[in-house]
């Protein structure tokens, strides 16, 4: 609210300040009006001290990260700041934003303070908030904030409680619930099922927090334990962790293509871990007999590794938030594939601590293609 | 008569303004209504159905304030051309408001069944699509860019192949028994929809061109027909009519 208050001021000062400017411009212009010699040298002087002033406001409007426009009582728009031009980015966004803040304008000249929440599916998904505010005498002024990286936080902390006592609880309610099953069953091809189903239940915790430590692990590591690896041996090793998978799905991991003799300066075991996973996921999110290509190749900042496969896609919606931690883009389907939902975030994890980046481009039905960067001076071996 | 004409242009300028206020409402609904599909969101399909009326409404509106400009100014060329485009194009944005609403009741019918992610990614691709025309046609308009008109109908052709593709993989999906008739014959249906808003889209392109250029493609098949006419003057009777004989 301060901020607003803030801005009102600056606002009507900016308004006064102009008008003043105006009036003394005209005066300037009709020497009739103006009176004598002495008087024009000082209106001269207070002239430039409020085209200064003016300038001043305007500027610090304009440094402004969020839309400021200020209306007379008509609605006619006296002035605007840079930001409040560039509020909607594509025609048709703009067009809608323009019309909210109409909408909220119209409501704040006849007295009306007035927040707007818009928001904009994009593509990009974008959440514009519209305040307009009545002024003293009369006018309005209206503020436009994006706030579309904030809504995107909040998300992600709800859901991050939701997900992880979602993915804790299930596994030892299911443990809980076999337990007490077998405590009166008798026949022994019943108790035999209930013991592997608790066997599979207790593993799945056990990889659930071996994966946390890992996550916790990268995450908390500052130091990297850096040395030279042989891309072609990280990409063989992270195939290789997933061979048993692969089998038994009918995937096909083909890292057949890669140069030999290229290496990098890396943390060798995050680099495979963060590899395995890339693997781990392509293998069980393909169909049977797909197949997941592994690739590296270097430019001239680093290597990119490529893990793209053709099974079932990413939703576009899900695509910028599938490396947070313990994120599903499908609950029913993922508790069948076994994952504990940190494999991504560990790959995200172990980009970042490398000055690299990860990204992904996917479609359903189509595949998925996941590029890890990571930036080095290359050591080419001969 | 200055003054006239100043509030003359003015009004056509409002009418403008709420196409394209109308238009970018209709863009904005159509990833919308794809999310609803997609998610089986039940109170987004509510919202997106129930804000048809607004679209209506305003349809309704600018088409009085069409005849009333037409009526009380009696506009010439350029002008005319303006007004009874955007009668037109007022048409077909609030046509494609209707069929975002039919995605989202297809999206009630089959709400609960689950879908192939190969169905998945072309519904999304459609969805992308229809709307990439609809952001040409609101950018070709408010540029008057009858050459950016021209290219929608191209894209469109894309679309048009994405609905092949669709029902290809609706059979297929069916065949494999993963969806039951009734979803697969709604999902021929969307894809019926996101192919009849692009249809609109260059629809509106068309109305661009026809403003700008006074030319429509219709024009093509009426010089055809005229044509035809003209050859058979000798015929006796009309041949479109049925015989007794």
């Amino acid at each position: 609210m301060d901020v607003f208050v803030l801005l009102a001021g600056c606002a009507v000062g900016v308004i006064a300040t102009l008008v003043a400017v105006k009036v003394l411009e005209s005066r300037r212009a009709s020497p009739t009006l103006g009176g004598e010699h002495a008087s024009d040298v000082s209106s001269e002087q207070s002239l430039a001290a409020s085209q200064a002033r003016a300038h001043r406001l305007q500027g610090a409007l304009d440094a402004m990260p969020y839309g400021v426009m200020v209306a007379d009582q008509n609605g006619q728009v006296l002035l605007r700041n840079k930001a409040a031009d560039t509020a909607g980015s594509d025609a048709h966004n703009e067009v809608l934003v323009q019309a909210a803040v109409q909408y909220n304008l119209r409501s704040a000249l006849r007295g009306e303070a007035r927040t707007q929440t818009v928001e904009l599916y994009g593509p990009p998904k974008r959440v514009v908030v519209v305040e307009a505010h009545p002024l003293d005498p009369d006018g309005a002024m209206v503020t436009v904030e994006d706030v579309t990286e904030r809504f995107r936080l909040d998300a992600v902390r709800t859901d991050f409680v939701a997900n992880i006592s979602h993915e804790l609880k299930t596994p030892i309610g299911a443990l809980a619930v076999l337990a007490e099953t077998l405590i009166d069953e008798t026949d022994p091809a019943v108790v035999r099922r209930l013991a592997d189903r608790t066997v599979n239940e207790a593993h799945r915790v056990a990889k659930m927090i071996d994966d946390l430590l890992e996550l916790s692990r990268i995450e908390l590591s500052g130091d990297l334990i850096v040395s030279s690896c042989d891309v072609g041996l990280l990409v063989v090793e992270a195939a290789s962790r997933n061979s048993l998978l692969a089998r038994q799905n009918k995937v096909a991991v083909d890292a057949g293509d890669i140069d030999v003799g290229l290496s990098i300066n890396a943390d060798h075991a995050q680099i495979t871990s963060a590899l395995g996973n890339l693997v781990d996921n392509a293998v069980k999110y393909s169909d049977a007999n797909g197949v997941v290509k592994v690739t590296a190749h270097l430019d001239q900042q680093g290597v990119t590794f490529v893990v793209s496969d053709n099974g079932i896609g990413i939703p576009s919606h899900d695509l910028d938030r599938i490396f947070e931690r313990f994120y599903r883009v499908d609950r029913a389907r993922s508790r069948g594939t076994g994952g504990t939902g940190l494999g991504l975030s560990i790959v995200r994890h172990v980009a970042n601590n490398h000055g690299g980046s990860i990204t992904v481009e996917s479609h359903e039905g189509e595949g998925s293609t996941f590029r890890l960067y990571i930036p080095e001076r290359l050591v080419p071996q001969t | 008569m200055d003054e006239l004409r100043k509030s003359f242009h003015h009004d056509i300028e409002d009418v403008r303004t709420e196409l394209v206020h109308m238009a970018a409402f209709v863009t904005e609904a159509i990833p919308r209504a794809t999310a609803v599909l997609l998610n089986g969101d039940l109170e987004g399909a509510d919202q997106i159905i129930n804000g048809d009326d607004e679209i209506d409404a305003r349809a309704l509106e600018l088409e009085d304030q069409c005849i009333q400009i037409l009526a009380l100014q009696a506009p010439v060329a350029g002008d005319l051309r303006q007004i009874v485009a955007a009668l037109k194009m007022v048409a077909e944005v609030e046509r494609s408001a209707d069929l975002v609403c039919n995605i989202c009741k297809a999206a009630r019918r089959i709400y609960g069944h689950s879908l192939d992610p190969t169905l998945r990614g072309i519904i999304t691709r459609m969805g992308e699509q229809a709307q990439q025309l609809y952001i040409a046609a609101i950018e070709s308009f408010v540029e008057n860019d009858a050459a950016k008109a021209a290219a929608i109908d191209d894209m469109d052709n894309y679309l048009d192949a994405l609905q092949k593709q669709f029902v290809q993989a609706i059979f297929e999906s069916h065949a494999a028994g993963r969806i039951d008739l009734q979803v697969a014959v709604q999902l021929a249906v969307v894809a019926r929809f996101y192919e009849r808003i692009g249809d609109h889209a260059v629809n509106i392109g068309e109305r661009v061109r026809f403003v700008v250029t006074g030319w429509l493609p219709e024009h093509r098949g009426a010089a055809r027909f005229r044509s035809r006419a003209d050859d058979s003057t000798e015929m006796t009777r009309p041949p479109s009519l049925g015989s007794s004989d």
